[in-house]
């Protein structure tokens, strides 16, 4: 006797959305599923992508992240190489967080300049990230905006700032990072004000904010999964890439306090913990996950598979 | 009476059509036909032909397609709809001329700027979709008074405007001194012809910023007229041509104020003296706000300072708390007859007056709106609890005619009014109802006769208001709100918020739903259509199940809006009271969330029954709910209403006092308050069905309800 499987299908699909390159680089493209992530019916067109960020400013590294990139503090040119080319990154988060008064306050112009500067040093696809203080942010992303000289992403849009964001990124053609704090409802929100702006919504990533593992990731892995099963079920709001910014799970200090010797060796204990919070992630329906250490590229772009 | 008007912007784009052609004629000559045509520095050829049409602009050749086709746009017959498209036509050939005076780039001396190039349009529309500029005014031709026009610029920049100037008035406001350039947001374009500056300016920010492609006409227009708020101040006498311009800015939804005695077209064209009038008038006709980004008052202000209380050694002056009359009101009036930003005080101010003084107040709110309703005056009046709150110095505590308002006495030294007060009100009810409100005026009286005289007014209104809420039935109305404002914790939670049953937070009633729908159309408040009814008693109305199943993502498929038993209402986690059934006595309980007791006859305290009851699962027998959801004639309808209640606790039956006997009254139980037993009479099911037996409660007479 067969038994026929139950394969759900959707009714809808997520948006197809594309971080362009410079000139010889690979654009990403993700998104075009109709279907939930690792199962094998329905299409997935493009499987997840994982890029890396990179920080600017000064930086205090928990010590698996200052062995791996510690060298590259305070050169942000050299390691977007570097990420881009061997250790395989696919695009990169360039985070102005050098620009937050609180981490040596580099000016507006100054992070334009790096902006630029990384632009011209790699062709990968770039998502730029503000510093996090609303009154920088507010100077920095028009000045990013006219700086980048193609195309990028800016991170992010919410609900306060949005009309400011998306009329940096109209004005010069770049793509936003639509952010909000784990809930459904005003990531719905942001994309129905984008659009009302006019906001074209092939140029938007929902960011829903992701907690590390053991601080909160499985409320991202929640909110992910309801993000996309609405996307799927036809809200067009919803349907949308998601971004997973991975940076959280160096806050937990199973990742990072040397001092628990039976928790094993630090240097082993930090990249595993992102490497963890970034798994559940995709397997939650992630579509580019953004990671520190670079061993994780390469354990995540294994498992991105659809 | 607007024909001539009409007439006259036919001829003057006739006018400006004949010169495009023979200045291209000439141009062709010395250049030949295929010699390129482009303004300096844009993405976008000749940009009003860009956005309006789709022809193609690159050569001398292309430019005389666009004039053929603006000639089509003149027609005879002085009709409203033919200078409009006579107004387009204008404006096409005026951007033929326009780029052809750019052929060796700025053909003007300074200040004059010219052609504004794509860099510029790209920094300052990025502030036009945020709103920071809040729109964009155009002043034209020669002031007959060039002190007013430079004030009414000054006026400009300040509010935050974009400004284009074009004609004389560019040299009169520099010897006036005004200050231009970009630094102001201030762009002398050149003489009157070089207006079309503004004008591609203004296509090009919807092409730029508008999603709008090459030669989507009515998109273009669309977007200038709703989402570029700009309007033109047309100085001095207006010839032809300067009509006909002025017809093409009409065309595309603008309005134009003169200062002459033209037939007025409302919203369009409007007839005002420069200065103040022609400001307002201009803002107004575009519906342009000024935002305030910080209230200019000697106190911090912010939700920070909101739980902070003022003791009684602390205040320098109080207001009300029964000490003296006082009163608040907002009260919705006709566009007209309010000022935005009028703050009057009248009577004693707080400078001067003794430590410990006592004055009775009168607060008077007067706003307006096109899309304020009368019944969101109680909306915005309870919110002056909040906003009082929030000065660093100020208290406030109950609202209506039981206000009480306690000044500290460092609020006082550092300078603070009650004109600051009234700010206060004015800048955040602006902030806080930005889309239902458009102008808020605040008047304050201290003066013993006018308080005890507005006093009366105000209960009067009070009444109104009451007698309006007793008319909002559930029965009478076709649309409740929802309120998904717990997802964020909660994540399949919906309240559905009808007129007789508040938010389970009891913070949002069915008019704050309302109100909240109209302030932020896309938020968690949005109209539920009840359609049919399928059971009555019950609460069950298809309309709120498909909206129910959809917005908890199916995990909720149906919901009866008063009862307990039967798919009741999902609980989020901030309820003000949960209710539980205690089988044993045939009733339910209620227990708030400040007692604090261990135990209820239910056997939990306060704190493990919430944590049965949260998260937005349908719990039968559970509920959290509203205080006020008690005092309801849709209380628990399905399961016998305020009768079954056997057990509260002594802080709600205070809380809810008369209230609760008078609906007890009404549903003829006047004894039942006393009959329901408290933390004093019982705590276990034993003690209290041996209670209810022993005063004969009635919910043991109801029907079984397991
Ligand atoms: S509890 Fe209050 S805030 Fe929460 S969803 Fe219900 S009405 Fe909205």
């Amino acid at each position: 006797m067969s038994v026929a499987l139950p394969i759900p299908g959707f009714p809808g699909r997520i948006l197809a959305v594309t971080l362009p390159a410079g000139p010889g680089g690979t654009p990403v493209t993700v998104g075009g599923q109709n279907a939930l992530p690792l199962l094998p019916e329905g299409e997935h067109p493009n499987a997840p992508a994982v890029g890396m960020e990179v920080p600017t400013g000064p930086l205090e590294l928990p010590p698996a992240l200052a062995e791996a990139i510690g060298p590259f503090a305070g050169d942000p040119v050299a390691m977007a190489r570097k990420c881009a080319g061997d250790w395989g990154a696919r695009f990169l988060f360039l985070s102005l967080s050098g620009c937050h008064p609180d981490a040596g306050g580099q000016s507006v112009s100054f992070g334009a300049a790096v902006v630029r500067e990384v632009l011209s040093a790699t062709p990968a696809p770039v998502i730029v990230g503000g510093c996090g203080d609303e009154e920088v942010d507010a100077r920095l992303f028009p000045a990013v905006a006219e700086a980048a000289g193609r195309p990028v992403f800016l991170s992010y849009a919410e609900e306060k700032n949005h009309r400011l964001v998306a009329g940096a990124a109209l004005a010069y053609g770049h793509g936003v990072v639509s952010w909000s704090p784990i809930d459904i409802n005003m990531a719905k929100q942001m994309n129905l004000l984008l659009a009302d702006l006019g906001f074209p919504p092939d140029r938007v990533l929902i960011d829903p904010l992701t907690g590390g593992l053991g601080y909160g990731m499985e409320y991202t892995f929640s909110i992910v999964e309801r993000i996309r099963l609405a996307g799927l079920s036809g809200d067009a709001a919803l349907a949308r890439p998601v971004l997973c910014h991975l940076g959280d799970a160096w806050k937990a200090r199973e990742a990072t306090d040397p001092s628990e010797g039976t928790w094993g060796d630090v240097g082993a204990r930090g990249p595993r913990w992102e490497e963890t919070t970034g798994l559940a992630c995709l397997a939650a329906g992630a579509d580019l996950v953004v990671c520190r250490h670079p061993s994780s590229v390469a354990r995540l772009s294994g498992a991105a598979w659809r | 009476m607007h024909e001539p008007l009409f007439s006259a912007c036919l001829r003057g784009a006739a006018a400006v059509l004949a010169l495009a052609r023979t200045t291209l004629a000439d141009a062709a000559d010395r250049r030949g036909n295929n010699a390129p045509l482009a303004y300096p520095d844009t993405a976008y050829e000749l940009p009003v032909a860009f956005g309006l049409t789709d022809l193609r602009v690159a050569t001398l050749g292309d430019a005389g397609k666009v004039l053929d086709l603006a000639e089509t746009l003149v027609r005879r017959g002085a009709t409203a709809e033919n200078a409009l498209d006579a107004g387009a036509a204008t404006l096409l050939a005026a951007d033929v001329l326009g780029a052809l005076s750019h052929e060796k780039g700025n053909p003007y001396p300074p200040p004059a700027v010219g052609f504004v190039p794509d860099s510029t349009l790209r920094k300052l529309g990025i502030y036009l979709v945020d709103g920071s500029v809040p729109g964009v005014a155009v002043v034209v031709g020669k002031a007959t008074d060039p002190a007013a026009a430079a004030g009414m610029v000054r006026q400009f920049q300040e509010i935050g405007l974009l400004v284009f100037l074009a004609g004389d008035v560019v040299a009169q406001l520099d010897a006036q001194g005004v200050k231009l350039g970009e630094d102001f947001k201030t762009f002398p374009l050149g003489p009157l012809p070089a207006v079309i500056h503004a004008v591609n300016f203004a296509v090009r920010a919807g092409l730029t910023f508008g999603g709008i492609g090459r030669g989507q006409g009515a998109a273009m227009l669309s977007y200038l007229g709703t989402r570029v708020k700009a309007f033109v101040c047309a100085l001095g006498p207006l010839d032809d041509v300067a009509l006909a311009i002025a017809a093409g800015a009409m065309k595309a939804g603008l309005t134009v104020l003169s200062d002459q005695p033209v037939p007025e077209i409302p919203g369009l064209l409007l007839s005002r003296p420069a200065g103040d009038e022609m400001v307002r008038a201009g803002m107004e006709a575009r519906g342009i706000k000024v935002k305030m980004v910080k209230v200019p008052i000697p106190i911090a202000f912010g939700p920070a300072f909101e739980g902070e209380r003022i003791r009684k050694a602390d205040t320098h002056i109080e207001f009300g708390g029964g000490r003296s009359v006082a009163w608040e009101l907002v009260r919705s009036a006709p566009t007209e007859e309010v000022t935005d930003r009028e703050i009057v005080v009248d009577g004693p101010d707080l400078r001067g007056l003794p430590a410990g003084s006592v004055l009775p107040l009168g607060i008077v709110v007067r706003v307006a709106g096109a899309r304020m309703q009368r019944d969101f005056e109680s909306v915005l009046e309870r919110r002056i609890h909040r906003i009082v709150n929030y000065g660093e110095g100020t208290m406030h505590v109950a609202q209506r005619d039981t206000t009480w308002i306690r000044v500290s006495t460092e609020a006082v030294g550092k300078g603070f009014s009650l004109s600051d007060l009234g700010l206060m009100l004015y800048a955040k009810l602006h902030a806080d109802f930005e889309n239902i409100v458009d102008k808020v005026a605040v008047s304050i009286t201290t003066r013993l006769e006018d308080v005890q005289a507005g006093l009366a007014w105000a209960r009067a209104a009070y009444a109104e208001r009451d007698a309006r809420a007793r008319t909002l039935t559930d029965d009478a109305v076709s649309e409740f709100y929802s309120c998904t404002l717990c997802q964020s914790f909660a994540p399949n939670h919906v309240c559905i918020v009808s007129p007789e049953r508040l938010g389970l937070c009891g913070a949002i009633n069915w008019l704050d739903g309302k109100a909240g729908f109209e302030i932020t159309p896309t938020g968690p408040n949005q109209p539920v259509q009840k359609g049919a009814v399928l059971d009555a008693v019950k609460g069950s109305f298809d309309g709120v199940n498909a909206f129910v199943r959809e917005n908890s993502r199916n995990t909720v498929t149906g919901m009866n809006l008063y009862s307990i038993m039967e798919s009741p209402m999902t609980s989020c986690g901030c309820f003000e009271c949960v209710l539980a059934v205690i089988p044993e006595a045939n009733g339910v309980m209620a227990v708030n969330r400040e007692f604090t007791g261990p135990e209820t006859p239910c056997g939990m305290g306060f704190s493990t029954l919430a944590g049965s009851v949260g998260g937005g699962v349908q719990t039968p027998g559970f509920m959290g709910v509203g205080k006020h959801y008690l005092l309801s004639r849709k209380f628990l309808g399905a399961e016998g209403g305020l009768a079954r209640v056997v057990w509260m606790t002594r802080e709600m039956k205070e809380y809810l006092g008369p209230l609760l006997r008078e609906r007890a009254t009404e549903i003829g139980m006047p004894d039942l308050v006393d009959q329901i037993a408290d933390e004093t009479v019982a705590v276990t099911p034993d003690a209290l069905v041996e209670h209810l037996v022993k005063v004969g409660h009635p919910a043991l007479k109801l029907p079984p309800l397991l």
